[in-house]
C-alpha cells in the first residue's frame, strides 16, 4: 500500500465512521447489521392468553425459499405475559424482551444462531429487583441496558428507569419525579448529553379494557435529563400521552419529535440558544388517529406515523423540522401499530397489535411496505405473514427487530 | 520501518481530522444547533459502580507480565483494539493519545491514571507490531501499556470482558469495541463505545473519579 493510498483509505474510513449506525430509532450504540436483514423477530402475545407467548422468527432473506414465512418460534414458557417491546444489546448479540402484565423479562441469544434464538436468562420478578413494573423501552448503552418502566412495582405511578449490565445485573434505578410520575419511552442524544423520556399510563389503567380506562390517568410531560448526571433538568408539557421520543438523526442537531396519542398530534422539541428546551405542537394528525408509533427515515427527511384507530400510516415531510407537511398515506390493513424501518430506509415492516386491552381486530399480521426514493409508501402484495393460524391459535404481533 | 511509517501517518491523519472536525461541524450549524456548549457532557457525571473489573495478567511488548492488580489505587482506561483495524480502533487510540496529553498537562498521567490497550488479534499483533503501534500514536510508556499474550492465554481474558471476536472479510475483526473506565478499587465505573468515544468527557469522568472535578 502506498502512502497516498493509505492516506485516502484512512480519510475514507474517518469520513464514514460517524455514519455507521444501525436501523433508525434504535439506540445509537447498537452495532449495525453487516448487510441486508435475514430474519425479522416478532414479539407475539398469545391472543387469548391461554397458551404460551413466543418470539416468532420470520425469514426475510429475499434469496431464501422460505422468504416471508415464520420459520421458528421461541416459546417463552408461560402465558399471559403480554410481550410488548424488546431491544438489542449494544453488540447486537442479545435481545432483552419484557412483558407488560407479568413480571418476567427474557434475555435471548441471537448471535449463536440467528435463525434460532434461545433464552439464556429469565428474570422472574423484575419488580422485586427494581421496585418498578412494566418494562417498556430497551435502550442499549455501551455494555449496559437502560429500560423505562411504566409503573412502580404496585402498578401505580411513578414509573422510572433502571440500568442493567448486559448479562442482567441491576446497576441502578431512577424513579420519575412526583410532578411528572408517568413514564414511557427514552432516547439519548450523546453529543448533546441530553436524554428525553416521555409518558403513558400505569398498569392500574392499561390492564383494564380500553373502555374502562381513565383517560386522565396519563402523562402530558417529557423530561429532559442531563444524561451524564442522570438528572432531570427540565419538564416539557405536551398534549396528552406523548409516546415515542425521536431525536433528529443529524449529528449535533438539537431537536426532535414525539407523537401525542390522545392529542392526535406531532410535537416538536428543540433546544433554544439559551440551552433550555421548548416543545410545541407541530402537526395535527386528524381526529381519531391515535398515533401509536412514530418512526424516521434515515435521511431525517420523513416521519412515519401509524394511526391505530384510523388504520393508516402517514408519512410527514420534515424538511422544515418544526413544520411537518403531510406527504403520503398508506392503508396497510386494520389497526397498524409498530413500524420497523430498515437501515437503508427502503423497507418498513408493520404489525397491528397494540395491547390486548386495546386491540379491536382479531386479524393479526406482519406486512411490508416499500419506501420509494420520493418517500412514498407502497404495500408489498406478496409479503403478508398471517398471525392467526399458529398451532396455538391467533397471536398478537407487536414489536419487531431485524437480524 | 515501513509499518512504522504507516502507523505514523495513520496517527497524523487521525490528529488532523480530530482537530478539524469540530470546526467543520460549526460551519454547518443550523439555528437550532446554535446553543451548543463549548464542552460536551458534564463536569459532574454520575458514575455508578457497574461491576468488578475482571482481573487479568498479560504480557507487554518487552515480555513483562502486567496485571490489572498492578494498577490498584489508580484510575485505568482500558481499550480493546487491534493494529490492522481500519475503522474505530485507530481513531479511538488517537483520542486516547489526546487524552494522554491533557492528563499529562494536569499532572495526572502515569501517577494517578494509567491506560491499557489489549489487542484482540494476538495472531497478527506480535510484540514488535504492538510496540510500533504504541510508538506511532505517541503512547507514553510511563502510563500507557499495550498488552497481548498467546491466543490460549488471551482467550479467557477476552471472554471475561465479553470481548468476543468474529473474523470479517478482508481481515477485519468484528468485536464489541468498548472502552472501560476502572476506579482505583478495581471497579468498572463507565463504559464507552469506540465509535462515540469523546476524550473530553472521559477527562471529566477521570477527574470525577479522582475527586478532582474539572471544567
Amino acid at each position: 500500500m502506498t502512502r497516498r493510498t493509505l492516506l485516502l483509505a484512512l480519510l475514507a474510513v474517518i469520513a464514514t465512521a460517524g455514519a455507521a449506525v444501525a436501523e433508525v430509532c434504535l439506540s445509537p450504540w447498537v452495532k449495525r447489521l453487516a448487510g441486508p436483514e435475514k430474519y425479522l423477530y416478532v414479539y407475539a402475545v398469545d391472543a387469548d392468553a391461554k397458551d404460551n407467548d413466543f418470539l416468532a422468527v420470520v425469514d426475510v432473506n429475499l434469496a431464501s425459499p422460505t422468504y416471508g414465512r415464520v420459520v421458528n418460534t421461541v416459546d417463552l414458557g408461560s402465558a399471559g405475559n403480554e410481550p410488548h417491546h424488546m431491544g438489542f444489546t449494544d453488540d447486537r448479540t442479545k435481545i432483552w424482551a419484557g412483558t407488560l402484565l407479568s413480571k418476567r423479562l427474557f434475555i435471548l441469544d441471537t448471535a449463536t444462531d440467528p435463525a434460532k434464538p434461545r433464552i439464556v436468562k429469565t428474570i422472574d420478578d423484575i419488580g422485586a429487583q427494581t421496585g418498578l413494573h412494566g418494562p417498556h423501552t430497551y435502550y442499549a448503552l455501551p455494555g449496559r441496558m437502560l429500560i423505562t418502566f411504566l409503573s412502580s412495582a404496585d402498578g401505580n405511578p411513578p414509573g422510572g428507569l433502571a440500568e442493567f449490565t448486559n448479562d442482567g445485573q441491576l446497576i441502578r434505578v431512577f424513579k420519575n419525579p412526583a410532578n411528572a410520575p408517568y413514564a414511557y419511552d427514552v432516547a439519548v442524544k450523546p453529543e448533546l448529553n441530553r436524554m428525553i423520556t416521555s409518558s403513558f399510563t400505569p398498569l392500574r389503567n392499561y390492564m383494564k379494557p380500553l373502555a374502562q380506562w381513565d383517560m386522565k390517568d396519563g402523562g402530558n410531560t417529557m423530561l429532559v435529563w442531563d444524561f451524564k448526571e442522570r438528572k432531570v433538568v427540565q419538564t416539557l408539557v405536551t398534549d396528552p400521552v406523548p409516546l415515542e421520543v425521536r431525536w433528529s438523526l443529524k449529528p449535533g442537531a438539537a431537536y426532535g419529535w414525539t407523537n401525542s396519542a390522545l392529542g392526535d398530534s406531532i410535537w416538536f422539541f428543540a433546544r433554544t440558544p439559551a440551552g433550555s428546551f421548548t416543545a410545541k405542537k407541530a402537526a395535527d394528525l386528524g381526529k381519531g388517529c391515535l398515533p401509536a408509533d412514530l418512526r424516521q427515515s434515515p435521511d431525517d427527511r420523513y416521519l412515519y406515523v401509524s394511526c391505530f384507530m384510523r388504520s393508516e400510516i402517514q408519512a410527514w415531510d420534515v424538511s422544515r423540522p418544526d413544520r411537518p407537511r403531510l406527504h403520503d398515506t398508506l392503508v396497510p390493513g386494520v389497526s397498524p401499530n409498530m413500524m420497523h424501518v430498515t437501515m437503508d430506509g427502503k423497507r418498513m415492516y408493520i404489525t397491528n397489535s397494540l395491547l390486548s386491552t386495546m386491540d379491536y381486530s382479531g386479524n393479526f399480521w406482519v406486512r411490508l411496505a416499500h419506501i420509494g426514493p420520493d418517500g412514498r409508501l407502497k404495500m408489498d402484495p406478496f409479503f403478508d405473514v398471517d398471525f392467526t393460524k399458529f398451532p396455538t391459535g391467533p397471536a398478537r404481533a407487536h414489536d419487531m427487530l431485524l437480524n | 520501518m515501513r509499518g512504522g511509517r504507516r502507523l505514523a501517518i495513520l496517527a497524523l491523519v487521525g490528529a488532523v481530522v480530530l482537530t478539524a472536525a469540530p470546526r467543520a461541524a460549526r460551519a454547518h450549524d443550523a439555528p437550532e444547533r446554535a446553543g451548543a456548549a463549548a464542552l460536551p457532557g458534564s463536569p459532574s457525571p454520575s458514575l455508578a459502580v457497574i461491576g468488578p473489573a475482571p482481573p487479568f495478567t498479560l504480557v507487554d511488548p518487552a515480555g513483562r507480565s502486567v496485571s490489572l492488580a498492578d494498577y490498584t489505587g489508580r484510575v485505568v482506561l482500558l481499550s480493546f483494539v487491534y493494529t490492522t483495524c481500519r475503522s474505530a480502533c485507530p481513531l479511538v487510540t488517537q483520542r486516547m493519545a489526546v487524552l494522554q496529553r491533557r492528563l499529562r498537562e494536569a499532572g495526572l498521567f502515569g501517577s494517578r491514571v494509567g491506560f491499557v490497550s489489549i489487542t484482540v488479534d494476538p495472531d497478527r499483533d506480535g510484540a514488535a507490531t504492538l510496540a510500533r503501534y504504541a510508538k506511532a500514536f505517541g503512547a507514553d510508556p510511563r502510563g500507557w501499556t499495550f498488552l497481548r499474550d498467546r491466543p490460549d492465554a488471551l482467550r479467557p481474558v477476552l471472554a471475561a470482558w465479553d470481548e468476543w471476536t468474529r473474523p470479517l472479510p478482508g481481515g477485519e475483526i468484528d468485536h464489541p469495541a468498548r472502552l472501560y473506565l476502572i476506579d482505583g478499587a478495581g471497579r468498572i465505573r463507565e463504559i464507552y463505545s469506540l465509535a462515540l468515544f469523546d476524550e473530553r468527557q472521559a477527562l471529566r469522568d477521570i477527574r470525577a473519579l479522582l475527586g478532582r472535578p474539572g471544567p
